[in-house]
C-alpha cells in the first residue's frame, strides 16, 4: 500500500518542480510515472524559457503578460498570465542556482533570445537544448531530497471519495498489479495530448492521460478546441525543430524562394506568433507555392559557427531524417500538431473542481495560453505553475486530517482491466487508434469548417464505439506495452471528442481555431472559454460557456504582428 | 517498400527460463528507423513485443538497445544502415543488464550509479535567495553544454567492457555526469567529487574507446580522461591508478621507451614489499620465458623530442 501527502502523477518538468517544491517545504511527496523521469517529453523542448530578465535589452513582467495576451488572441485569463510573467525572472534565478546549465553572454549572464510574438529578446536557453537540461535539473533536484519516484507506474484512475480526491489508482508496470496510491492532494502533470493526432512533434508517451482521468472522475476539460500546430516540424516523421531556428534569424522561403512571411505578417515576419506562421505556411502549400506538401526553413545564411553552436540539435535531426544538411541546404518543413492550449480545467493555483486535486503543466488549462502560445512560455508554465500548484497543495493538506482508501477505486479498476484481458473478438487497439487520428489531422486540422468538424464528430462517434471492445494480444503480466498501449487509445478516446465538438461549436476564429466559415474573431460572443464535461464513455461531452475570461489591464484589441 | 526480417531476441522474465528468438516478417521503408519497424510489427504483428521508446528523436534516451549486436538508439538507426545480407535485422536488449521483458531492461543499477555522485549543484550558498543569476563565463558554460547533452541512454553503458567485468564500475555516463560537475565552477565539492568517481573505480577504465561511439557526441572517453587528470591535478595520486599513469609517462620521458619494471614497482608502490612479493611468481614465469625486460634502459636516440612533446602537453609528471 502506496500512502503519501502529496502525490504527483508525471515526472516531466511541472510534475518535478511540484515535487521539488514540496519537498522543499518538508511535505512528504512521491511522483507517479509512467517513465523514468527524465526520460519525460519535455526533455524534447528545444528553443528556451521566457523570463523578463532584460539581459539583451530593456524588459519588463509587464511586457512579458501584454505579449502573452495578445498572443493568446484576447482568451487567455489576464490574472493567471500576469502571475506567471511576474514569477518568471525568479524562478530562472532559482533555476541556475540549482545548477541550470543556460547559454550566457559574454559578461556572464543568462543569453536571451528573440522568439515569435515577443516584443523583446526575452527567451532564456541552452543552445538548442533547453528543455533537456532543465529536465535535468529537476531530476537532480529530486535526487538531492530523495523524493520518491514510482517509476513506470501506470496511473489509470483518479480516487475520489467524499467529494475530495484522495490519490490514484496506477499499474505497476514492471508486475502487472494495479496499486492504490493514497495521497491527500494529487496533481497532476501528465502533459500533452499529441498522439491524438496521426503526426505530431510529441512523442508515443503524449497520449493525455492525466487529462482523460481527471475528465472522467468529473473535471472539466477546458478549451480543448485550441490545438497549436507548430509551423517547423519535419515532414518525414513530424519531428520538431525549433522556433529557436527562426529566433537566431532562420528564413521561411516558398516554392519560389520568397520569404513569404511579411506578406502575412508585415512587421514580425517569421517571428510571428505561431498561429500566424503556422496557417500562412499552410496557404502557401494550399495554393500551389510549396514543394511535396512543404515549405522550406532556411538556416545557410546562419552560417556553419552559429547553427553548430546554437542549433547543433535541430541540425541533426534534419540531418537523421532527410539527409539534407541545414549548413548548405534548406529543410522543408511543414505545420505539425505540437501542443494543447486546452486541459483539465484549473484556478490561477492550479487547484481543480475536485478539492485536493491539482494540475499543471501542459495537461492544465489555466488559462495563461488562451487561444494560441508563444514559444517559450510552455517550459515557463510547467516552472510557475508546478511550484504553485505544489504550495498551494502543501497548505491544502494541513487542513486534511486523513484520507479515506479509496478501496473501491482499486477494486473497479482491477475488474475493469481483467475485462480488457479477457476481451476476445473485438479490433485491436492500434488499428482503432489509426482511424481516431485519421479523422482529427484530416478534419481538426489548421483550417476547419462545420462540414469536417461535424464529419469528424461523426466519425469519432463510431469511433468510440469500436473503443468500447479494443484488444490486446499480450495478455502477461511484464511490462505489458500491449496494454497500457490501449490504455491510452482509451484516453486519447475520451479527449478527442472535446477537441473536436468544442471546434465545431465555436463558431469564430481566435488564435489557433481558424473557422474558415467564420473567419472573424467574435468577441461579444466567444470571451468565454470552453469547458465540457464527461457524461459517459459512448456520450458526447456536455458543454458550457459560464467561465468568461478574465480581464486586468488589456482589452481586445485587433492583433497583427 | 521491402520485405525485411526482426530477428528479435524474446523473454519474459515471469515466465520464460530461457530467452528464445522469433523472426518476424514486415513490409517495410528501409529508410525509416529501426524503431520504426519495431513500432509497426507491434502494431500490426504481434503486440507482445516489448521495447521502451517515447521521443522518437534521440532526446528521451529510452529505446537503446543491441542492433546487430551493437548497442545505439533505435530511433536513431537507419533500417539500410544495418540490413544483413539476408535482409534481417538481429535486435537484442542492452549488453551489461538484466532483461525483463524482450528489449525492456533492468535499468536499476545504471541509475543508481547517478545516485551515488550526489549528482545535483553544491555550492557554498544553495540554500540562500537570490536576486540574480550568477555570472558564468560563456567558455567556461560551454564546456558543460556539451555533457549536457547527455541523454542517459546507458548505450555506452551497454557497450563497456569493464562493465562486463566489474559491476561496479561507475561506467562512462556516471563519469561523464561527475565532471558535469567538477567542472561545473558553480560548484563548491571539487574535490570531494574526483575523491568519490576515483573510489567508485575511475581508474578501471582500459581506454579501449568503446564508449567514444555516443549517439549525443558527448564522448564520455575523453571525459573519463579530463577526469583523471582532473584527479592527479588536484593531488589524488596515492592509489594505483594514478600512480600508473604517472610512472608510465615519467619513464616513457626519460628514456622513450616503457621501463616496465619501473612501472610495475611505481604502480605497486616502490616500498609496498606485500604488493611486490605478490607480483614476483609472474616476474618469475616471465623470466622462465626469457621475457626479463632491461634493468637498466638507455634513452633513444633523440630523446629530447620526446621530452618536448611532453612539455608542450604540460602532462603532469611525478616527481
Amino acid at each position: 500500500m502506496i500512502k503519501h501527502d502529496v502525490v504527483v502523477v508525471g515526472g516531466g518538468l511541472a510534475g518535478m518542480r511540484a515535487a521539488v517544491e514540496a519537498a522543499e517545504h518538508g511535505a512528504d511527496v512521491a511522483i507517479v510515472s509512467k517513465m523514468h523521469p527524465v526520460r519525460s517529453h519535455s526533455g524534447a523542448a528545444q528553443g528556451g524559457i521566457n523570463a523578463a530578465l532584460g539581459n539583451r535589452e530593456d524588459d519588463s513582467p509587464e511586457l512579458h503578460a501584454f505579449d502573452c495576451v495578445k498572443g493568446s488572441d484576447y482568451l487567455g485569463d489576464q490574472d493567471a498570465i500576469e502571475a506567471m510573467a511576474d514569477d518568471a525572472p525568479r524562478q530562472i534565478v532559482w533555476l541556475e542556482h540549482r545548477g541550470c546549465i543556460f547559454s550566457r553572454l559574454p559578461d556572464g549572464r543568462i543569453a536571451q533570445r528573440p522568439f515569435g510574438g515577443a516584443g523583446s529578446p526575452r527567451t532564456c536557453y541552452s543552445a538548442d537544448v533547453t528543455g533537456l537540461v532543465i529536465l535535468h535539473t529537476l531530476w537532480e533536484q529530486l535526487e538531492r531530497f530523495g523524493v520518491k519516484v514510482y517509476e513506470e507506474y501506470f496511473a489509470t484512475a483518479l480516487c475520489v471519495e467524499d467529494g475530495i480526491g484522495t490519490g490514484v489508482v496506477a499499474y505497476n508496470m514492471r508486475t502487472g498489479e494495479l496499486e492504490l496510491v493514497t495521497a491527500k492532494a494529487t496533481i497532476f502533470a501528465t502533459g500533452g495530448l499529441g498522439r491524438v493526432y496521426a503526426k505530431t512533434t510529441n512523442g508515443y508517451a503524449s497520449t493525455g492521460d492525466g487529462m482523460a482521468i481527471a475528465y472522467r472522475a468529473g473535471i472539466p476539460l477546458m478549451d480543448m478546441e485550441f490545438v497549436q500546430f507548430h509551423p517547423t516540424s519535419l515532414k518525414e516523421n513530424g519531428v520538431l525543430l525549433s522556433e529557436a531556428a527562426r529566433g537566431e534569424g532562420a528564413y521561411l522561403l516558398n516554392s519560389d524562394g520568397e520569404r513569404f512571411m511579411f506578406k502575412y505578417a508585415p512587421n514580425k515576419g517569421e517571428l510571428a506568433s505561431r498561429d500566424v506562421v503556422s496557417r500562412a505556411e499552410w496557404t502557401e502549400i494550399i495554393e500551389g507555392r510549396g514543394v511535396d506538401g512543404c515549405v522550406f526553413l532556411d538556416l545557410r545564411h546562419l552560417g556553419r559557427e552559429k547553427i553548430l553552436e546554437r542549433l547543433p540539435q535541430i541540425r541533426e535531426l534534419a540531418l537523421d531524417a532527410t539527409g539534407k544538411d541545414a549548413i548548405d541546404t534548406p529543410i522543408p518543413i511543414l505545420p505539425g500538431m505540437h501542443y494543447a492550449m486546452g486541459g483539465i480545467e484549473t484556478d490561477k493555483f492550479g487547484a481543480t473542481s475536485i478539492p485536493g486535486v491539482y494540475a499543471a503543466g501542459e495537461c492544465a488549462c489555466v488559462s495563461v495560453h488562451g487561444a494560441n502560445r508563444l514559444g517559450g512560455n510552455s517550459l515557463l508554465e510547467t516552472i510557475v505553475f508546478g511550484a504553485r500548484a505544489a504550495r498551494h497543495a502543501v497548505e491544502y493538506i494541513k487542513s486534511v486530517g486523513s484520507v479515506r482508501q479509496s478501496a473501491r477505486t482499486l477494486l473497479a479498476e482491477k475488474s475493469r482491466i481483467a475485462e480488457i484481458l479477457a476481451r476476445q473478438g473485438g479490433e485491436r487497439h492500434p488499428q482503432v487508434r489509426k482511424r481516431l487520428n485519421g479523422l482529427m489531422s484530416e478534419n481538426v486540422f489548421i483550417f476547419r469548417t462545420e462540414a469536417e468538424l461535424s464529419k469528424a464528430v461523426e466519425g469519432l462517434r463510431e469511433v468510440r464505439a469500436a473503443v468500447q471492445t479494443m484488444t490486446v494480444m499480450d495478455k502477461s503480466k511484464t511490462f505489458n506495452t500491449d496494454l497500457t498501449g490501449l490504455l491510452e487509445a482509451e484516453f486519447l478516446m475520451d479527449i478527442a471528442m472535446p477537441i473536436a465538438y468544442g471546434a465545431l461549436q465555436r463558431d469564430e476564429s481566435r488564435g489557433a481555431q481558424a473557422r474558415t466559415d467564420f473567419p472573424e474573431r467574435n468577441d461579444d460572443k466567444w470571451l468565454v472559454h470552453t469547458r465540457m464535461r464527461y457524461t459517459g464513455p459512448t456520450s458526447d461531452p456536455k458543454p458550457d460557456y459560464e467561465r468568461k475570461v478574465t480581464f486586468t489591464k488589456w482589452q481586445p484589441q485587433v492583433r497583427t504582428y | 517498400m521491402a520485405k525485411i526480417v526482426l530477428d528479435l531476441f524474446r523473454y519474459d522474465e515471469a515466465v520464460d527460463e530461457e530467452p528464445r528468438r522469433e523472426r518476424v516478417d514486415i513490409d517495410f521503408n528501409v529508410n525509416a528507423t529501426v524503431l520504426d519497424a519495431l513500432e509497426h510489427a507491434k502494431a500490426e504483428v504481434d503486440g507482445s513485443i516489448s521495447f521502451r521508446r517515447s521521443c522518437r528523436s534521440a532526446i528521451c534516451g529510452s529505446c537503446s538497445m543491441n542492433i546487430n549486436g551493437v548497442t545505439g538508439l533505435a530511433c536513431k538507426t537507419p533500417i539500410r544502415d544495418v540490413l544483413r545480407a539476408d535482409r534481417s535485422v538481429k535486435i537484442d536488449p542492452m549488453t551489461n543488464f538484466e532483461p525483463m521483458k524482450d528489449m525492456v531492461v533492468h535499468m536499476d543499477p545504471y541509475w543508481d550509479k547517478y545516485s551515488r555522485l550526489k549528482p545535483y549543484l553544491q555550492p557554498p550558498d544553495r540554500d540562500e535567495e537570490h536576486e540574480r543569476e550568477r555570472r558564468v563565463s560563456p567558455e567556461d558554460m560551454k564546456k558543460l553544454v556539451a555533457v549536457a547533452n547527455c541523454v542517459m541512454c546507458a548505450t555506452c553503458y551497454s557497450l563497456c567492457p569493464v562493465v562486463s567485468v566489474d559491476p561496479a564500475f561507475s561506467g562512462p555516463a556516471a563519469i561523464a555526469y561527475a565532471y558535469r560537475f567538477i567542472e561545473d565552477t558553480r560548484d563548491g565539492q571539487q574535490k570531494e567529487r574526483v575523491a568519490q568517481i576515483s573510489d567508485d573505480y575511475l581508474w578501471l577504465c582500459a581506454h579501449c574507446y568503446a564508449c567514444s561511439y555516443c549517439p549525443k557526441h558527448v564522448d564520455p572517453h575523453d571525459r573519463i580522461i579530463d577526469t583523471k587528470r582532473r584527479s592527479i591535478q588536484v593531488g589524488l595520486t596515492d592509489a594505483p591508478g594514478p600512480r600508473h599513469a604517472l610512472v608510465v609517462a615519467k619513464t616513457i620521458k626519460q628514456t622513450g621507451m616503457l621501463a616496465e619494471n619501473e612501472v610495475i614497482a611505481g604502480t605497486i608502490g616502490r616500498f609496498n614489499f606485500k604488493g611486490l612479493l605478490k607480483v614476483m611468481p609472474l616476474g618469475l614465469r616471465m623470466a622462465s620465458k626469457g621475457k626479463v625486460p632491461p634493468l637498466f634502459m638507455h634513452p633513444v636516440q633523440k630523446v629530447d623530442e620526446i621530452r618536448t612533446i611532453f612539455e608542450t602537453m604540460e602532462v603532469p609528471i611525478a616527481s
